[in-house]
């Protein structure tokens, strides 16, 4: 046997048994591995998306390109909504409004630095459980339970397939380990090449409003430098940048914490013109925002966590006193 | 629609459906927006078959799932045999996923001003079964008020983690306006 063979065969005996011997994956592991793979494989997917009384038949088709995600959402059976993601820019076809919202993708080199992912600090934070779980769209799986430690985040059940690590089924937990949503695949095509035509819009949107965010220099927006003076335990600030959010008229300021698993983005931007309004929050699935003025601004704080955990971030924004970040210890932007 | 499709997506429903025609199936839905309506009714009718009386109806909820009976969509009340034998890629161990029995609240709940723990607890710990479309003082959010929330999670979604982005782009979608939304009045002050 030459010597390159036996590389190869070496290679091909730690594919084949690359745990032989060695302790099994860990829930973190399993983690780590679910979110490699929905990063970077191919894969044509449907799943139903229900979150309260509302679900939906959607289908998912994500293909990496020259080292970049391409990716495309569509709902099968409702508003015939979809978003596509490309290469530069992320279009969310509107098609029941007869509007495509246009946001500007982010750098994929600081994105992977913020993107959060689960670290070492998740056990302190939740506790990981991992099982053996009944098969799945003819496949083995592998239940992994995400508990928090406190009320400032959700609970995630994930039944990942034990040969790619997809998940192909996945419910967030309130704190009455009630399902606020989750997601079944009912079909998920892996392993084979996916047709970029797949990922093109279904959606003629020939005449539609299209809400692009501007490319030339402006301004920072007022708000820039505004932080939380605290942020629940374990939270940091991951990312920052100045951006209109399509649909808005105006450039804001986005921070976005997270605490490894969960992510929250704070939106600081002038106050509507029509005078001050009251607090307000909405949920829609295991999402929830809530806004409130603040000194002429209105702050609105998005995430999949509790109500509870927006409210207290949201109310907590301020300036910066003296131009240094108030009492938030939470971190160091690393992306504009 | 004709019976072929009718039967395509019962099967769909049953995860009976050949690759080749859940495919074609899938393109039409794609393409035709009255099928795709068709077809959330026949995911309702199964729902409401296999859940009775833990899902809250939106409006025309009755009426839909009446129509989509007569139309011969019910879905069978258990899950196949498949969850527990290996079975083709392509069938679905489904039918009865789509809606987890505990699934709470309606899908977007309005809240002003001020609440200090209302909110959650209508959220959290409420059963499945409130009639969260009598609350009083219920109200819709404005079309405004939606697209700018479905703004907000597009924009979030980016750097959300994978699964966190999926569940709020997968949000985003949904977020139309046929869907039930409720305002809590709320007294306390801030």
């Amino acid at each position: 046997m030459g010597r390159l063979s036996v590389i190869v065969a070496a290679g091909a005996l730690v594919l084949a048994a690359p745990l032989a011997g060695a302790d099994p994956p860990t829930a973190r592991q399993w983690l780590e591995r679910m979110t490699e793979s929905l990063a970077s494989l191919d894969y044509d997917g449907l799943f139903i998306h229900s979150a309260g009384s509302q679900f939906e038949t959607m289908r998912i088709v994500h293909r990496v390109e020259d080292g970049r995600s391409v990716e495309r959402l569509v709902s099968l059976d409702g508003s015939g909504r979809e978003i596509v993601r490309t290469a530069e820019e992320v279009h969310f076809y509107m098609p029941d409004r007869r509007v495509v919202l246009v946001e500007r993708r982010t750098d994929p080199g600081s994105l992977l630095k913020a993107l959060p992912a689960p670290g070492a600090k998740l056990d302190a934070l939740y506790t990981l459980e991992l099982r053996k779980g009944r098969r799945l769209l003819g496949r083995d799986v592998q239940v992994v339970d995400v508990r928090p430690r406190d009320a400032y985040r959700y609970g995630y059940r994930l039944w990942l397939d034990e040969a790619s690590a997809m998940p192909l089924r996945s419910e967030v937990l309130n704190g009455a380990a009630r399902t606020v949503e989750s997601i079944h695949f009912t079909r998920l095509d892996l392993g084979k090449a996916v047709d970029p035509r797949a990922l093109q819009p279904g959606v003629d949107a020939t005449g539609f409003q299209w809400v692009r965010a501007g490319r030339r220099a402006e301004p920072p927006v007022a708000g820039a430098g505004w932080m939380p003076r605290r942020v629940p335990p374990g939270f940091r600030l991951v990312a920052s940048r100045s951006q209109p959010v399509p649909g808005t008229p105006v450039r804001m300021q986005h921070l976005i914490f997270s605490d490894g698993f969960a992510s929250v983005s704070v939106f600081i931007e002038p106050a509507p013109p029509k005078g001050p309004a009251p607090p307000e929050s909405a949920s829609v699935g295991s999402a929830n925002a809530y806004s409130t003025q603040v000194q002429g601004h209105m702050v609105t704080a998005v995430g999949e966590v509790p109500p509870e955990t927006v409210r207290e971030i949201a109310n907590s924004v301020a300036p910066l006193e003296g131009g240094t970040p108030a009492a938030s210890a939470a971190a160091t932007p690393v992306d504009r | 629609m004709t019976d072929q499709i009718r039967e395509q997506m019962s099967a769909l429903l049953d995860g009976e459906l050949a690759p080749g025609e859940l495919g074609l199936l899938v393109r039409r839905m794609e393409r035709d927006a009255a099928l795709r309506r068709a077809f959330g009714n026949y995911v309702l009718a199964g729902e409401s078959l296999r859940a009775p009386g833990c899902i809250i109806a939106s409006p025309g909820f009755a009426a839909r799932v009446s129509a989509a009976l007569d139309a011969g969509g019910a879905v069978p009340a258990t899950a196949p045999a498949e969850l527990a034998r290996p079975a083709p890629r392509w069938k679905r161990p489904l039918a009865g996923l789509a809606v987890a029995a505990g699934a709470a609240l309606a899908a977007v709940v309005l809240v002003r001003p001020g609440t200090d723990g209302g909110s959650l607890v209508a959220q959290q710990a409420a059963p499945v079964t409130m009639a969260v479309v009598s609350m009083p003082g219920g109200a819709s959010p404005t079309p405004a008020q939606t697209q700018r929330l479905a703004g907000y999670l597009v924009a979030h979604g980016q750097y959300a983690s994978a699964i966190g982005r999926r569940n709020a782009w997968s949000n985003a979608l949904a977020a139309d306006p046929g869907i039930n939304r409720v305002v809590y009045e709320a007294s306390e002050k801030r």
